[in-house]
């Protein structure tokens, strides 16, 4: 008897103790500790209301199941790629941003309280009908989202699988420098591949068969940018090891002024 | 009855001069008075001692006062009073009947056209008595005044009634003649707005009395009649046309009447309303889409009721030029914000406005958008700093900008911006803007329409609804849909704000459309400012277009409705302008342009012409004078013709220089006037006699008409004097006193 009222105590004990640590990490923000790829720390301001926040989609992942467990492919490189990118938004850009992500998934309307969504390694999602739907409706009210850290063939079919069911009409374009995305901001007319944190290990810019970063979208009908894809390249690397003494700055620095060009135009257009 | 006791009538008294005959003075009458007074007193004072007590005190006290009156009366009596009256000496005068022989005059009422009702009327007996006493001239009068021989001229044709200029011709033509009274026979129903004080001078100065004979029923039994309609004489393209409608009826209450708006046969929008009142102004709103470009005639009319005597008094035209021009709006935002991004695209495709945008993105970049000249230097140095620059836009949007941003000489240029050029401002929230930017202190606060807190935190980013106020219901500006029920519950049905800012009460003048709920709070809120107009809109509404279906335009309409209110009345440096659009049986054509200098300072040395172009190729030009007391107003008159539509184009030049120009369009319509007021104006007859000194009648009851007539100071007059001494209401007051003495004496038993 005594035993199981110590094991009711403890394990209430645990569920209270549990409940606290995750309200202290982000008090009304969605936690997702368990799926964190790269964990970073939560800052103090973590939970302030701004103008911008840095949302991420939460995508049902081919390989690992239905919102996978433990690293769906959603999560790669989160919330340290986030959260270190927002600080350099922060210091360049008169933005108001929070220093925390937003997770965002297609299955309520709250995804369209955020019109800027960054979506990472989409070579392996796979939307459903209804998901289709809202992406292509957020899209047309006015959203803006960037597909990012996919690479060759492959993964670019699987992307299109289903990018092609939001839009079966509209073309994927590769983005040419005269686009006002690559000025919005930043004038950026020399880019490069931006490899993944694998370009350490391997010297190798490319994965799989992505030999060519290639920098595409898709348009409104009025010609406004509202899908920007760096196919076969890893900006979110980028952001997530600036901090690392080998990543070459050259490659953290376009990554950087790409992001926030991406978020200027969208806000502007 | 008045007559009987008095001998003469009420006007004679009115009119006549009161005198006394004796030849005593009057002081005398005075004294003898208050000594027969005194005497009276005396005698009953020694009597109390021996008198019987039921004349002690006070009842000693009344019959001491009716002793008095008593006395009294007789010595007035005894200084024979008497009425001198000046009349009008017989067949010496002349005395004008003027009759309307307007088309209103052929309203058929109880069998009888009002023209037959004023014949029957003269004919009765009236104008026999009067053809006795004077010699009587009959004149028919229409918008002009005509003599006829007899009541057979009568034609009932005559396209309007311009009574004040009827008789202003008839005291001209009757200068040099005795003329001794005017009686007039009229339904009232005068088409120029009301008499002018101006056109009666001559006759009063003459003292000639008018005399009114009311014609026609003083209120119909079931009529609708759209008495007004105030709509704005120029709109941009595709913009929202908003009108006032002012109903009056009579028996109609209750009942349900369509209006509606049609460009040709096209409806472009109507509502039923509910006659709430009878005999007064109703007063509607409807708007309206104001197409494409180009002069547009309106056709506002109420459906008329089964069995509506006149049915020609429920439509009205209304002329709006529909400018084509592009007005430039500036919006300077402090930093990216989702508002503005949402503001942009809500406004993107409306080809009415050009949004020029300059955002600060980072410390070292302003981020241009809208300007459509490429390798254009607009804003490349920031936000205008030169008249030059500012003044060439028509409104200006302040996003999340600090005050501190604009030097003082920009502050100080925007305030001439509203003020001075007549531009339009509206100001959003944001967490540099208002209050949060330091704006509560500054010379440019006075213009906002509400006041600003002075303290900081005033910004928050919570979700909240917002409702329309009263005034916000039937605001254009705040139309989402043109019935103003589904209006409403559209407003109800919208998505929170994603962000909203504290105000301050709105100030005096200005209108808040729009609150935040529960917070009392505005949301949007605005006024005029000098020539120009500022508003506050105070909270992000981007989320309604985020989270709406793609196909909802609410977003949009709100956002092209608020930019458009800020530039559609912004003025050029040279606007004409007309009291009346729509000559309705008139051809008189008030001309006024005010020119302005590229400061927008008034230009008072200015040469403006008009160059009116009509139908059939009539037309002209027409220099008009500048106003010696207000500097850049310049005025003339121009008389149209023909009926049809004119266009006319105002051209101002200063030396060699062009100043500008201005279009506008207006219609002369022949045939309408007499189809609206057509009940019988008594109060406008009762005040012309009244002002005259004659006097309102009846149709049928005119026997007094003739001996009145004779009591005017005008003409060929004598004077004569009434004795009043034998009046009979002298020997009734006599006997009246003496009466209730003698019974006041027998009911305290001393007779």
């Amino acid at each position: 008897m005594k035993l199981r009222t110590l094991a009711t105590a403890a394990a209430l004990g645990l569920t209270i103790w549990s409940g606290l640590y995750a309200f202290q990490r982000g008090r009304g923000l969605r936690s997702f500790l368990d799926e964190e790829d790269n964990p970073a720390p939560f800052p103090a301001d973590g939970n302030d209301k701004t103008e911008f926040v840095f949302s991420r989609l939460r995508y049902s992942s081919m390989r690992n199941g239905y919102f996978g467990r433990a690293g769906g492919s959603w999560a790669t490189d989160y919330p340290k790629a986030d959260r270190q990118f927002v600080q350099g938004v922060r210091r360049l850009t008169r933005l108001n941003v929070r220093s925390v992500e937003q997770v965002v998934d297609l299955e309520t309307d709250d995804i369209y309280n955020y019109p800027w969504i960054y979506a990472t390694e989409v070579g392996r999602w796979g939307l459903n009908d209804a998901q289709v739907k809202k992406l292509r409706d957020y899209l047309l009210r006015g959203g803006f989202m960037m597909f990012d850290d996919f690479h060759g063939t492959f993964e670019w079919d699987v992307f299109m699988a289903s990018m092609s069911k939001v839009f079966p009409d509209r073309p994927v374009v590769e983005l040419e420098n005269k686009e006002q995305v690559f000025h919005a901001l930043y004038d950026l007319d020399e880019r490069f591949q931006v490899p993944g944190i694998q370009f350490l290990f391997t010297g190798r810019v490319a994965e799989n068969d992505g030999y060519v970063g290639r920098w595409r979208g898709i348009h409104d009908d009025k010609g406004r940018l509202m899908v920007a894809i760096t196919h076969n390249m890893d900006l979110g690397d980028a952001w997530e090891w600036a901090d690392h003494p080998q990543y070459p700055e050259r490659y953290a620095s376009l990554a950087y002024r790409v992001g926030i060009n991406f978020i200027v135009y969208s806000m502007t257009h | 009855m008045f007559e009987l006791l008095f001998r003469y009538p009420l006007s004679a008294y009115a009119k006549g001069e009161w005198v006394f005959l004796a030849r005593w003075p009057l002081w005398l009458l005075a004294a003898a008075i208050l000594a027969c007074a005194a005497l009276l007193a005396w005698f009953w004072w020694r009597r109390q001692a021996d008198a019987v007590s039921a004349v002690r005190g006070w009842r000693s006290a009344i019959l001491w006062s009716l002793q008095a009156a008593l006395v009294a009366a007789l010595l007035l009596l005894l200084w024979q009073p008497a009425l001198t009256l000046t009349s009008l000496k017989p067949q010496q005068n002349i005395v004008a009947v003027v009759v309307d022989d307007s088309r209103s005059m052929a309203i058929v009422e109880n069998g009888k056209s009002r023209t037959e009702t004023a014949r029957a009327a003269l004919e009765g007996g009236t104008l026999d008595a009067l053809k006795a006493k004077f010699q009587t001239r009959i004149y028919r009068m229409s918008d002009v005044l005509d003599r006829v021989d007899d009541l057979k001229g009568l034609t009932m044709a005559g396209k309007s009634t311009h009574i004040g200029a009827s008789l202003q011709q008839l005291a001209k033509e009757s200068a040099g003649l005795p003329l001794g009274a005017v009686v007039l026979l009229s339904d009232g129903a005068e088409n120029t707005g009301g008499l002018e004080v101006g056109a009666l001078a001559e006759l009063r100065s003459r003292r000639v009395p008018i005399h009114t004979i009311g014609i026609g029923k003083e209120r119909p039994s079931l009529d609708v009649e759209i008495a007004d309609v105030i709509a704005p004489s120029r709109a941009l393209a595709d913009s929202r046309i908003s009108t006032q409608i002012n109903l009056s009826s009579f028996g109609a209450v209750g009942r349900k009447v369509r209006l509606t708006v049609k460009d040709g046969g096209k409806a472009l929008a109507s509502k039923e309303v509910e006659i709430q009142g009878d005999a007064r102004v109703q007063t509607e709103n409807l708007t309206f889409n104001a197409g494409t470009a180009g002069a547009r005639s309106f056709t506002i009319s109420a459906e008329p009721l089964q069995g509506e005597e006149n049915v020609l008094n429920n439509s009205v035209l209304r002329l709006v030029n529909v400018s084509g021009a592009r007005p430039r709006v500036l919006y300077v935002e402090g930093e990216p914000r989702w508002e503005f991004k949402f503001i942009r695209r809500a406004v993107e495709d409306d080809k009415s406005i050009q949004l020029v945008t300059l955002l600060r993105t980072t410390q070292n970049k302003n981020y241009i958008q809208g300007v459509e000249t490429t390798g254009d230097k607009e804003l490349e140095q920031g936000f205008p700093a030169t008249v030059d620059e500012l003044f060439s836009y028509q409104a200006v949007v302040i996003g999340s900008v600090e005050l501190n941003y604009f030097t003082t000489a920009q502050q100080e240029l925007l305030k001439q911006f509203v003020d001075r050029r007549g531009g339009g401002l509206i100001m959003l929230a944001g967490r540099s803007a208002l209050s949060e930017g330091g704006w509560p202190r500054s010379a440019l606060a006075e213009m906002l329409p509400a006041a600003l807190p002075d303290r900081k935190g005033t910004f928050h980013r919570d979700m909240l609804q917002v409702e329309l106020t009263p005034a916000g219901v039937e605001s254009p500006l705040c139309r989402l849909d043109e019935d103003s029920a589904k209006n409403a519950a559209n407003w109800k049905k919208l998505p929170a704000l994603m962000a909203w800012q504290e105000l301050g009460p709105p100030k005096p003048g200005a209108s808040v459309l729009a609150e935040i709920a529960g917070k009392r709070s505005p949301f949007v809120v605005v006024q005029n400012y000098g020539r120009g107009r500022t508003a506050i809109v105070a909270g992000d509404t981007w989320r309604w277009q985020m989270q709406q279906p793609v196909e909802d335009m609410t977003h949009e309409v709100f956002w092209r409705q608020m930019l458009r209110w800020a530039v559609s009345e912004t003025p050029g440096r040279v606007i004409s302008s007309t009291p009346r659009q729509v000559l309705v049986d008139d051809s008189r054509l008030k001309l006024s342009v005010d020119v302005r200098d590229r400061t927008f300072l008034p230009a008072a040395d200015a040469k403006v012409e008009v160059r009116i172009l009509g139908p059939s190729a009539s037309g002209g030009i027409v220099e008009l004078q500048a106003d010696p007391v207000t500097p850049g107003q310049y005025a003339g008159e121009w008389t149209a013709e023909k009926p049809g539509q004119y266009v006319a184009e105002a051209v101002a030049k200063r030396g060699e220089e062009e100043a500008g120009r201005d279009v506008f369009t207006f219609e002369r319509q022949d045939g309408i006037a007499e189809n609206f007021h057509t009940q019988q104006n008594r109060e406008l007859l009762e005040k012309l006699a009244s002002t005259t000194g004659g006097k309102y009648w009846k149709a049928d009851d005119l026997s007094k008409l003739p001996g009145e007539v004779s009591l005017s100071e005008a003409g060929i007059t004598v004077r004569e004097t009434k004795d009043l001494w034998n009046l009979p209401i002298v020997f009734l007051l006599l006997c009246l006193i003496k009466g209730s003495e003698w019974l006041l004496r027998r009911k305290w038993g001393v007779v």
